[in-house]
């Protein structure tokens, strides 16, 4: 009885130790995430309600900002176009990145299969805006080197930089071109994480290519799918560089996404309390869409196949 | 079966063929940036154009380091880079370790919290930061750039799901030899999560230098620059003319990333197998 009560109490002491060495462990995540992410989140729903300008101290002004927000004809020009981008993009990356994926995986000779990765992957890690300016370069209507080629082949100048519809192609080969490395990677591993047990047996039964795709790689992916989709809905929300330096926002407004009328409200105009509320607003938006994904996993993602 | 072999070699040959042209196109643009930042300054539109040097004008490479502050931007892209990746591996590892490897209370919830913050856009805590940086007087100071970046939630949890993967049993003989969790985060598990902690590395140290939001709001000397913004601005001064340097400054801006990439490649693949993305 006495024993029992001692490995009790050891036991709880070591709960007790856990407990604060948990938390000790987590102090610098706790504090910075605190002081950058989680901390000024809840303070720019605050300054929402406030104008300021850095300099005066913050004036109340209630409900002025949001009122604001709903009638701003920039908000909904920022918002559409950021749509566009969203229904461009996610596709873009998340089923071509898959594609890719599966044909890089199923090259046989190991060596060609990391040139292949490699090459792929490469434009990734490479400086977003370094590379964004070469193809401001390249993709210029009278000096580019592509409307070059265009026009070798018989064609005329493409306005891929200065047309309203061209000028999202042109981003969107960019952005396929420079980040597609990252959700290729992810489907790659993926792949590579899928045991052959369930290929073999799939050939045993006789299922063709396709068929094996469908019925096995892809629920099998899935997980996987929901993770892409999810961070590249997440990442195209942001998309800043692309349009402010491909394109400046232009040809007009017409690739003016919400982070540039952000960056133009608080930082080029230091309207800060409504800067505030439109970077909220995007939290909110993002916030509601990835719930959504969340409940509507439960229908197609299958996780522990193991 | 003869035919379903044959059929299976089109099959590949055919794979293979849009594999290459692929690759091919995705470091064309590459092959352009190199050849024409080696041409004569007036020759940077010269039609046709040539994705391999024609001539090795290799001034542009020095002009662009005499005539703009170019090393200080390379300098300061190396300085903010290095003490980015130091200090958040520091918070990264310690944070995955008792995420993995503590029982602790409300374990669950505080990593949920954390995990959420990946939904929160870079612009909704830019401003409320901006604030508290000036009022702190680091304005135009690098560390307002490196500060931030010291939290990366996505860091965590690949460095949680690698580190949930050491089997316990390491830890265990170590508690019965008497060791501590420091010493057991110090000698077993840091060492055991080598790969991961290059694959963070490389992906803190890339986002780092793809920086331009930060440097675009927080730098405007010559001096503090960075790469990205840095070209950016260069980008202005040198208008249409002469693009051949702009070009060498972009290419020696991809170096190093490069050589990093490929030195790490290894233990970063690695790294990503292992924290795989079945939580």
């Amino acid at each position: 009885m006495k024993e029992n009560k001692k490995t009790v109490s050891v036991f709880q002491k070591k709960k007790r130790a856990d407990n604060i060495a948990g938390y000790l462990f987590l102090l610098p995540a706790i504090v910075t995430f605190l002081l950058f992410i989680g901390g000024p989140m809840i303070l720019s729903l605050g300054l929402s309600f406030f104008d300021y300008n850095l300099i005066q101290p913050p004036e109340f002004t209630g409900l002025k900002n949001l009122r604001k927000f709903l009638i701003d004809p920039q908000v909904r020009v920022s918002f559409a176009n950021t749509f566009k981008f969203l229904l461009i993009l996610v596709p873009v990356h998340c089923i071509g990145g898959l594609i890719l994926a599966f044909m890089v995986s199923s090259v046989r000779s190991s060596r060609l299969k990391s040139v292949y990765r490699g090459a792929i992957y490469f434009p990734t890690i490479v400086t977003t805006a370094s590379v964004a300016i070469v193809w401001a370069y390249l993709f210029g209507t009278d000096t580019g080197v592509i409307n070059y080629f265009v026009r070798q082949l018989g064609g005329t100048n493409i306005p891929w930089l200065t047309n309203k519809v061209m000028v999202y192609i042109t981003i969107a080969l960019f952005s396929f071109w420079k980040f597609i490395g990252t959700a290729f990677l992810y489907y790659f591993i993926g792949l590579q994480n899928i045991p052959d047990v369930y290929y073999e047996a799939a050939r045993i039964d006789g299922a063709g290519t396709l068929q094996v795709f469908f019925r096995i790689t892809l629920p099998l992916l899935s997980s996987t799918i929901f993770f892409v989709i999810v961070t590249n809905i997440i990442s195209v929300f942001q998309i800043f560089e692309e349009p402010f330096i491909i394109t400046n926002g232009g040809p007009g407004t017409a690739t003016k996404t919400i982070s540039f009328y952000i960056y133009e409200i608080a930082f080029k105009q230091v309207k800060t309390g409504y800067g505030c509320l439109l970077a909220f607003s995007v939290f909110l938006i993002i916030l509601a869409v990835t719930i959504i994904q969340f409940a509507g996993q439960k229908k197609w993602v299958t996780y522990d196949y193991e | 079966m003869l035919k379903v072999k044959s059929g299976r070699n089109i099959r590949g040959l055919i794979l293979h063929l849009l594999l290459m042209l692929l690759c091919t196109l995705m470091l064309l643009p590459f092959c352009w940036v190199i050849s024409t930042s080696l041409r004569l300054p007036g020759e940077s539109f010269k039609v046709p154009p040539s994705f391999f040097p024609t001539d090795f004008y290799y001034r542009n490479y020095l002009d662009v380091f005499s005539k703009f502050p170019f090393a200080r931007f390379m300098m300061n892209s190396i300085l903010v880079a290095v003490t980015t990746v130091i200090l958040n591996l520091l918070v990264t590892t310690m944070a995955g370790y008792a995420f993995a490897r503590i029982p602790f209370k409300g374990r669950n919830t505080v990593f949920m919290i954390l995990l959420a913050g990946m939904m929160i856009p870079a612009q909704a805590t830019m401003i409320l930061v901006y604030v508290v940086m000036s009022k702190l007087g680091l304005v135009g100071s690098l560390w307002a750039i490196i500060l931030p970046a010291t939290i990366n939630p996505l860091s965590i949890f690949f460095v949680r799901q690698f580190m949930m993967t050491i089997p316990g049993s390491y830890e265990e003989a170590a508690y019965i030899d008497g060791a501590g969790r420091v010493q057991i985060y110090l000698k077993i598990i840091l060492p055991m999560s080598k790969s991961v902690i290059v694959m963070t590395s490389l992906l803190n140290f890339m986002a780092s230098w793809n920086n331009f939001m930060g440097p675009l709001i927080y730098l405007s000397d010559w001096d503090q620059m960075t790469l990205p913004i840095g070209l950016r601005v260069l980008q202005g001064y040198m208008g249409t003319g002469s693009i051949g340097v702009i070009l060498a400054g972009v290419a020696i801006s991809i170096i190093i990333p490069t050589f990093l990439y490929l030195a790490g490649q290894k233990y970063f693949m690695q790294g990503m197998t292992l924290s795989g993305l079945k939580s």
